[in-house]
């Protein structure tokens, strides 16, 4: 009866469905609409078949089958509501509750658990366990048993089912080993090893995931019943990855974030920093009404004190000097309304180019970087990794700055046999999955590009008809130079030239270390020199990952002063007039502003201070303007600066939308009203350009057809060429030669998160990580203090050695606000070097 | 009587030696298999001579070997079982302990025909010394060539790796025990796959029990059919029965399959202890149902025994005379179940735990009306319904127990103590 070789007729229940060859009965039954019930099934694991509660009966069958795990056969009969079916799902609901304590009016799960519904739902309501009921004791003093297995989770192994979903998908999904079974048969209980925690960034999954109230967060746990609160429809506002998000609210108050599945982008798994980043929004040290400088301090005032007061310094500005000398830099973070209307304001408004949104750059191009923004602009899919059967990372600690890109990878290489290759300058946790992970020579990554190219000449793997022409103008370029700059072998970049020529589907992935580096353009054009060799263009897709929640909306709506020229011609459609000065990107606004050209700055939710190199410069240009404005959620060591500091509203209190690295464009909703008297960035930008008597929207919704034109994806712009750009080396100083690498924490993206508790109790101080022989090398162990030292700066750090430094580059991390590393990084080098002295502890 | 072949030298203690061992025509038949036979003959003869699963399942061995994918690129493994758990069998120490060599060849013909250079065999983690002659003998097959790369100059490379496990029951589960060999806790796997399509690393893997690759080199040695001459029809060749319990000579036997029940207790087992009488029988391990002891002139085969309502099972033989209280045997049983369930799958992790309180409750003398068919309901909601057999083995023998001997489970109820009279009985 099977029509063709890829579908399977089946009969459930008296209907007939046809689903594809493979489909488990559950899915087929679940396709048609028919319910049945499960504890252990997670639509994104395998099947264990332990809970038994799916029992469906299967005609020819001797016994009730799982539905969960049994596939479909041609011609299959299935019951799921029998007598017999019913009678073991009684069955198994019997045992399950045997020992479960029946704590449900204190149990955090209650209301949404799935043993209470379907203990409901199949009315049993008696039990035939007559004993004594087993209890996991841990605590003589305690209640309910509660064990902290981890920085934020709590179990309660009375209430566990052993359904094993947690102990699965923390192995099999995130790869990590820290969560297992111990003990055995009835007595099974989930543990941590003996000495560790479950504390990776993936953490809360497990606690969202787990079926009954085993697992709970300090997040949640006694705050509220899940019955009084409202969902709302949200998306997470740290990376670029774009998870979807369900928040949790009740009157003003947001109580969690959930994962809101999106199979083109998450799969229900989301990471901890979207997990708890909800908690900056709801700290107590929001800034509730704007702040104007008197004297020494800031005092509170009124919002038309303050606009006006800005009104008029912006118009006397404008009128006098000129919009020019007005520069605006606004978080990435922010959603698309308020980029798109900050760019408005400065363009339409001031006419002048000065927006930039790139604050946690280096020193920025003073042009466009046109290589760079091609490549950037290429069409990229999360989804489209698991087709690939290779992946190639760049410069890139992915579990850091894309969680769910990682897991994405991660899974093709687990589930889908897809191989992985990584060019990094440090050792990564994704790199444990590679087939080879080549740590090169921090800064050699453009001449190790310029040496694959070469490779796939040299070797005959390229079909690019000019690779001559190619060859010869790379010609100073050898495969033994590439080598011997990189540190890598030149067998292993022959072998990895051929796997890249070989491969069928290509995920070429790059990471922070590329898009944050001075020499982008340069190692653009070498990506793309070796895209096109190896065909990569026409067989898979290139990724130049964007940072920020928004910034790829921000490239998109143009927020910066250089741009394309077909960016430019978009604008002139939608707005008529264009500014026709040369903008200023950060880095110029602060070197103009020292040189006394740039009179004001308005900042909305950038703390500069803390994230752009050479802290004292930052300082200094912004000491120096006449007149500041920032907008931001709380103090911050920028709005300390300020002369007049506006409340802005979170995510969480607007709805809007951002655009994720794949450039698309997610609507979030408002979950609560703004905290006090802080306002959406969009409208304090609208209002400050109605002071100036020309308001930029009467309702918001009339700025959302020129977002939308702005963001369309460029229609194929595949026209690429090749560009071979000399590899140059950087000075150096010989006094410091360490190299450092700087990075956002695991648990911590920008600078606002440590205001998240349980985000800080994962990691709430900077360290410096060192690689084990350069600590033994210093004679320093964990925790002992060490003073940092770059050209430029200084600053004590406590080490913490780790497994994943193999050479001597040191990783320090920004955005602690008691330790701002940005203090050692220099605008315009490449690579930080720094020297180390033991300060105590040894 | 006895028909001693693959315990032929059992009884010789410098059988363990490798030098022995050869004396006895060792090696032989590994030797004629490299060089005479291809893998496909191999595995057609042992077809041929009808072998089944001597762990329990009585599945044909030659079958179970065809069942490897042809077109699967992945190396292919075989997994010795020597986890013997099974309460009442002591027959695969007894080979690996005095005839470990017989093991060696009988793995590494079948390593052979199905095409694997990685042969582990797996002993259960309370087996020290059987382990120790093992690992003795893989070491000294190796000095002699018998392992090792280009096997007798044949080309064929085959390496051997002795693995004892942490001691759990449910490792002799061939899907818990390819889980303990990858270094996984021991919690049974869901079928399919099956491990010869993908076993041991997601790679095609056979698994056979110790007794079952013991009787490989005497097959090619001699022949599928001469294998075949033996036993029954269905049931072809010899097989080892462990007897145990009150009869005067415990200890492991080898008789052709077919040969009548009373033969191993009367005859070899030389009758109950003196005075006592015969009660139950449990044939097939502690797992299998109970047999009566009308039914002792049962033959011991596959089929006869199922025929009888019980199974052949490991071929564990326990013999329970009239002294014996039946919830005692039974609460004896399901403690070792209940302790042994891995865990994993809701009804025998929950349903033999409940199980225990209950037997142990009359047996204790504090049994309640109505118990006993609390009892057959729970047995009922496990049987069939679990991941993997441990939960059938759990529930078997109470099953019929209670089947068998109800009249005494109501005794214990009404009056709170044992039926049996004897030193043993709960008073």
């Amino acid at each position: 009866m099977s029509d063709d070789n890829n579908n399977i007729n089946l009969t459930i229940d008296g209907q007939q469905v046809s689903v594809p060859r493979g489909t488990t009965v559950l899915e087929a039954a679940r396709s048609i609409g028919i319910e049945i019930p499960t504890f252990c099934w997670h639509p994104k694991l395998k099947p264990a078949g332990a809970c038994r509660i799916c029992y469906v009966e299967i005609e020819k069958a001797r016994t009730l089958m799982v539905s969960c795990a049994t596939e479909v056969g041609p011609d299959m009969v299935v019951q799921t509501a029998s007598e017999k079916v019913l009678q073991g799902r009684k069955a198994v609901l019997e045992f399950i509750l045997m020992n479960h304590p029946l704590d449900c009016p204190t149990c955090d799960k209650g209301g949404e658990c799935d043993l209470q519904n379907l203990t409901f739902k199949h009315g049993v309501d008696d039990s035939r366990f007559d004993f004594k009921k087993y209890r996991h004791i841990r605590d003589k003093n305690s209640t309910f048993d509660d064990l902290r297995i981890g920085p934020e989770i709590i179990r309660n192994q009375n209430r566990c089912i052993l359904c094993y979903k947690c102990v699965r998908a923390n192995k099999d999904i995130f790869g990590e080993q820290d969560l297992g079974a111990y003990q055995r048969g009835n007595i099974t209980e989930i543990n941590t090893p003996p000495g560790e925690q479950v504390d990776s960034l993936y953490s809360g999954n497990l606690v969202e995931i787990c079926p009954v109230g085993a697992l709970t967060n300090t997040d949640w746990r006694y705050k509220i019943r899940v019955w009084n609160t409202q969902t709302v429809d949200s998306v997470c506002s740290y990376c670029a990855d774009g998870c979807n998000l369900t928040l949790w609210k009740n009157k003003q108050k947001v109580y969690r974030a959930t994962s809101r599945r999106n199979d083109n982008i998450d799969e229900g798994w989301i990471c901890d920093v979207g997990r708890y980043g909800y908690q900056v929004p709801m700290t107590e040290d929001r800034l509730t009404t704007p702040l104007i400088k008197k004297g020494d301090a800031q005092v509170p005032a009124t919002w038309e004190e303050a606009l006006g007061l800005i009104s008029e310094k912006f118009k006397k500005i404008k009128d006098e000097r000129g919009g020019v000398c007005i520069g605006g830099l606004i978080s990435p973070n922010l959603d698309s309304l308020s980029l798109h209307t900050f760019s408005k304001f400065f363009r339409k408004i001031l006419n002048s180019n000065n927006v930039d949104f790139r604050a946690g750059y280096k020193m920025l191009p003073e042009k466009s970087d046109d290589l760079y923004s091609k490549l950037t602009s290429l069409p990229f899919k999360i989804a489209d990794i698991e087709k690939s059967d290779l992946i190639f990372v760049l410069d890139s600690d992915l579990t850091k700055e894309h969680p769910i890109v990682n897991l994405r990878v991660r899974k093709a290489i687990t589930q889908k046999n897809a191989s992985l290759f990584a060019l990094n300058p440090i050792a990564t946790q994704t790199g444990g999955l590679a087939t080879d992970e080549m740590v090169y020579n921090i800064g050699a990554l453009h001449a190790l590009l310029n040496g694959l190219c070469v490779s796939l000449i040299d070797q005959n793997l390229t079909q690019y008809e000019n690779a001559s022409d190619l060859k010869n103008r790379l010609s100073p370029n050898t495969i033994e130079k590439a080598s011997n700059i990189s540190g890598i072998e030149v067998a292993r970049i022959n072998s990895l030239a051929k796997v890249i020529a070989e491969a069928k589907n290509i995920s070429l992935i790059a990471g922070e270390l590329l898009t944050s580096a001075i020499n982008r353009e340069e190692l653009a054009g070498a990506i793309i020199n070796l895209c096109l060799l190896a065909g990569i263009f026409d067989k898979g897709q290139v990724g130049v990952l964007s940072q920020a929640a928004n910034s790829k909306g921000a490239e998109k709506l143009a927020v910066m002063p250089h741009l394309s020229e077909r960016s430019i011609l978009k604008l002139k459609q939608i707005w008529d007039n264009y500014p026709d000065n040369d903008g200023l990107a950060l880095d110029q606004m602060i070197r103009s502003s020292i040189k006394e050209e740039l009179d004001s700055m308005f900042i909305i939710g950038s703390n500069l201070m803390l994230e752009y190199p050479d802290g004292a410069v930052v300082k200094e240009g912004l000491e120096k303007l006449d007149f500041l404005v920032v907008a931001d959620i709380c103090e911050t060591e920028t709005t300390q600066l300020a002369d007049v500091v506006l409340p802005l509203s979170t995510w969480v209190e607007y709805e809007s939308s951002f655009v994720n690295l794949e450039g698309v464009e997610q609507k979030f909703n408002a979950a609560i009203k703004p905290i006090g008297f802080s306002l959406p960035a969009y409208q304090i930008i609208n209002k400050i350009s109605q002071g100036l008597k020309t308001p930029l929207f009467e309702m918001i919704d009339e700025l959302i057809p020129e977002i939308k034109t702005l963001l369309q994806p460029d229609e194929n712009q595949n026209s690429f060429e090749t560009c071979a750009i000399e590899y140059i080396e950087e000075k150096q100083n010989p006094e410091f030669e360490i190299p450092l690498l700087v990075s956002n924490e695991l648990h911590h993206f920008g600078y606002y998160t440590e205001k998240s508790n349980s985000l800080s109790s994962f990691c709430s101080e900077a360290f410096l990580e060192i690689s084990p022989g350069l600590a033994e090398k210093l004679d320093v162990k964990e925790g002992s203090i060490v003073r940092v030292e770059s050209e430029i700066g200084k600053i004590n750090l406590p080490v913490k050695i780790s497994e994943y430094i193999d050479n001597d580059v040191v990783r320090a991390y920004r955005n602690f606000s008691a330790s701002p590393v940005n203090i050692l990084q220099m605008r315009k080098r490449n690579v930080d070097r720094v020297k180390l002295t033991v300060v105590e502890g040894t | 009587m006895e028909k001693k072949i693959l315990t032929k030298y059992i009884d010789d203690p410098n059988q363990v030696n490798i030098d022995t061992y050869l004396s006895h025509g060792g090696y032989k038949a590994l030797e004629k298999a490299l060089k005479e036979m291809k893998p496909p003959e191999v595995i057609e003869e042992v077809k041929k001579s009808g072998v089944r699963g001597r762990g329990g399942a009585g599945f044909p061995a030659g079958v179970k070997w065809g069942f490897i994918p042809k077109d699967n690129p992945k190396p292919r493994y075989l997994v010795c079982n020597g986890d013997e758990s099974e309460p009442g069998t002591c027959k695969d120490r007894v080979l690996m302990e005095s005839d470990p060599h017989g093991v060696v060849e009988g793995m590494a013909i079948s390593s052979y025909a199905i095409g694997s250079h990685l042969a582990f065999i797996y002993i259960r983690g309370e087996f020290a010394y059987p382990a120790r002659m093992m690992e003795k003998a893989v070491e000294e097959a190796y000095e002699k060539g018998y392992l090792g790369k280009n096997i007798l100059g044949t080309g064929y490379d085959l390496d051997m790796i002795v693995h004892t496990g942490g001691g759990a029951y449910i490792c002799g589960e061939e899907s818990s025990q390819l889980n303990s060999i990858e270094g996984e806790r021991g919690m049974s796997r869901m079928r399919p796959p099956f491990p010869a399509v993908a076993g041991l690393y997601a790679c095609p893997t056979i698994v056979n029990n110790v007794e079952t690759l013991a009787a490989v080199p005497f097959i090619i040695n001699n022949g599928g059919d001469w294998y075949a001459s033996m036993g029954t029809e269905k049931s072809n060749g010899t097989k080892l029965f462990s007897l145990s319990g009150h009869v005067k000579n415990p200890g492991n036997y080898e008789l052709e399959l077919g040969t009548p029940l009373s033969v191993l207790i009367n005859d070899l087992g030389g009758g109950m202890l003196d005075g006592h009488k015969l009660k139950a029988i449990i044939p097939g391990g502690s797992s299998t149902p109970m047999l009566l002891p009308d039914q002792i002139d049962v033959k011991l085969d596959y089929e006869s025994l199922a025929e009888a309502g019980s199974m052949l099972g490991s071929g564990a033989v326990i013999v329970i005379d009239e002294r014996t209280c039946m919830i005692w045997v039974a609460e004896r049983l399901i403690h070792f179940y209940r302790h042994e369930s891995c865990g994993k799958c809701t009804p025998c992790r929950d349903g033999t735990g409940w199980l225990e309180q209950l037997i142990s409750r009359i047996e204790r003398g504090e049994g309640k009306p109505g118990d006993i068919e609390k009892i057959e309901s729970l047995c009922g909601n496990i049987m069939g319904r679990t991941v993997c057999p441990l939960g059938d083995a759990a529930v078997m023998p109470i099953e019929s127990s209670i089947k068998l001997f109800r009249d005494e489970w109501e005794y214990h109820i009404q009056n709170k103590k044992c039926m049996v009279k004897s030193e043993f009985a709960f008073k």
